[in-house]
């Protein structure tokens, strides 16, 4: 299994989509997209994580990574779609106090 | 031609094995067989000769080829012995002392998936006073994951002096951790700490998964929730810690999300199958409960475990 | 003695003439066949680097017949942007990202001997020796 991710850019906010296991040895592709994104002053960008279908510490770690340097180059992240064992995993890491996230749910709802 | 028997073939197979051995670059296996057919029908050279110089020139590339491959399996061979090594060393770095206590009973199991542990548990004790017990899990497996590990332990062993605050415990951590490692380096922690004699249990977490307390009065489990972010992502975090009562025979496991996050059968409940395990054999020892939740836990999950596996009991 | 001769390296098809100098060099110092063919490649890695990542650059063939020892001389010359970290060029997989079997490494297998001088943003100058035994 792989991981991928899609970019689009509408209206100057960037969506990406990320798609499939994110673990220790798919790890580092979509670390390095994610760091090839050039975040801009005032960025919005949006992930798209509903495709995902398992992820472990390591995924959660490049996802705080890229949260990270978008708050130091003041851009905005926004992590969606997540399924009920992904946002347990932010719960108990601590990270949904501080990271802005969305649930499948209220996707389905919008 | 002569007559291809399959005799010959088979002495032809064994010849390459030697060749193999003796590491005869397919270029020269090419010539040796030209020069042979040469001597032995030295009229029908003429014709073929082109054909075999083109084969050895095209071969010498499959030989560069070959040697790269030769060299990088003994490249190969020597990293393995290096990661031995260093497997080695951290075992002896970051081994666990189990307290001896007379009034607690302690149980610990701690396998690592890959050949580096990216679990720790560390524990302090004041006499029988005392008892503190840190369960810490890595993100990452391998190398990068016991290296940051080694820090967290030298942070730990600095705390002596403190280690009966929790969250005190957790900010100081925090702070190295954050200082130390780069931004998808974290560590999750459940610290707590027993005053033996007051029958007192405080806690805090920095993400890690939540403990539980298993009250033998209630006969019930309980889980000892407590928030707080992850180690090494904001340096100024504050971890606020929560206390409960430990009454005789009472239970408190900790472990990692090794324990309780199954990849494969995500609709299987880990909170159950554990709770269940422990109620039944509530009267065995607590290391006998930690090793009987691995092979459980193992079972389940068909003998293929995704994650560093760890569990620390405590029972008084 | 030693016989020098030379071929500049501008289009793909200046290898083959690369090439050909050096195999016609070898034969004349009296290398067999497989080593005709090793030389041969030997110079066209080299010629391939200059075409590929300098564009423009010159190989030099030198034919050394003395009385203890014979050798030929591969010696590759570019102004290119030069090779920043030579240490690791010349290891295994670096430059073939595992198992082409080209590459400097592969190269120094090919000849005896193999010595990289380089000037980042000034060029490269490559030597390759390989004795007749």
């Amino acid at each position: 299994m792989d991981v991928t991710i899609h970019f689009k850019e509408i209206d100057h906010k960037l969506f990406g989509f990320v798609e499939g296991e994110i673990d220790t040895f798919t790890a580092s592709g979509l670390r390095d997209e994610l760091e090839a994104v050039k975040i801009t002053e005032g960025l919005e960008i949006e992930l798209d994580l509903s495709k995902v279908n398992y992820m472990d510490s390591t995924g959660l770690g490049i996802f705080v990574a890229f949260y990270k340097r978008a708050l130091r180059e003041n851009g905005k992240v926004k992590l969606v779609g997540l399924s009920n064992r992904l946002q347990r995993l932010f719960e108990i890491t601590g990270l949904s106090d501080l990271m802005d996230i969305e649930t499948d749910k209220k996707v389905e709802l919008r | 031609m002569v007559n291809q028997t399959e005799r010959n073939l088979y002495i032809a197979q064994n010849f390459t094995r030697q060749l193999i051995q003796k590491n005869i670059s397919p270029e020269d296996v090419i010539s040796i067989h030209k020069n042979a057919v040469e001597q032995i029908f030295p009229n029908q050279m003429n014709e073929s000769q082109p054909a075999y110089d083109f084969l050895i020139e095209v071969m010498v590339h499959y030989g560069m080829a070959h040697r790269e491959h030769q060299s990088l399996l003994q490249k190969q061979a020597e990293y393995e012995m290096e990661m031995k090594i260093a497997t080695n060393i951290q075992k002896t770095l970051l081994k666990t002392y189990v307290p001896n206590m007379q009034n607690i009973d302690i149980g610990m199991i701690s396998v690592p998936i890959r050949k580096m542990n990216g679990d720790y548990v560390h524990f302090f004790h004041d006499g029988e006073e005392y008892l503190s017990v840190a369960v810490t899990d890595v993100v990452g497996k391998g190398v990068p994951a016991a290296l940051c590990m080694s820090m967290v332990k030298y942070g730990l062993e600095t705390l002596v002096y403190a280690y009966k605050d929790p969250s005190y415990v957790l900010e100081v951590i925090n702070r190295v951790i954050e200082k130390g490692v780069d931004d998808s380096m974290f560590v999750s922690m459940f610290y707590g700490c027993l005053d033996v004699e007051q029958n007192i249990f405080s806690y805090a977490s920095a993400g890690h998964e939540p403990a539980l307390h298993y009250s033998a009065k209630d006969d019930q489990f309980f889980t000892l929730e407590a928030k707080g972010l992850l180690l090494g992502v904001l340096s100024e975090t504050k971890y606020t810690f929560h206390e409960i009562v430990l009454e005789e025979n009472d239970l408190i496991i900790m472990m990692t999300d090794g324990v309780t996050e199954f990849r494969v059968k995500e609709d299987l409940n880990a909170r159950e199958i554990i709770t269940t395990l422990i109620k039944e054999n509530r009267h065995l020892s607590a290391q006998q409960l930690c090793q009987l939740l691995y092979k459980e836990i193992e079972r389940v999950q068909n003998f293929k475990l995704f994650d560093d596996f760890t569990v620390v009991i405590l029972k008084k | 003695m030693t016989y020098r001769s030379s071929v500049e390296i501008i289009t793909e098809w200046d290898i083959v003439a690369a090439r050909q100098l050096g195999r016609n060099e070898a034969k004349v110092l009296g290398f067999g066949t497989v080593d005709q063919a090793r030389i041969t490649t030997a110079i066209s890695e080299l010629a391939r680097n200059i075409y590929l990542y300098a564009s423009i650059g010159v190989i030099e063939i030198e034919r050394v017949e003395a009385d203890t020892e014979k050798k030929i001389v591969v010696i590759a010359t570019d102004r290119g942007p030069g090779i920043k970290d030579v240490r690791k060029v010349m290891e295994d997989g670096y430059s073939t990202s595992g198992g082409l079997g080209a590459g400097l490494p592969g190269v120094k297998r090919l000849m005896d001997s193999l010595d990289i001088q380089s000037v980042i943003g000034v060029g490269t100058t490559i030597r390759a020796e390989k004795w007749l035994r």
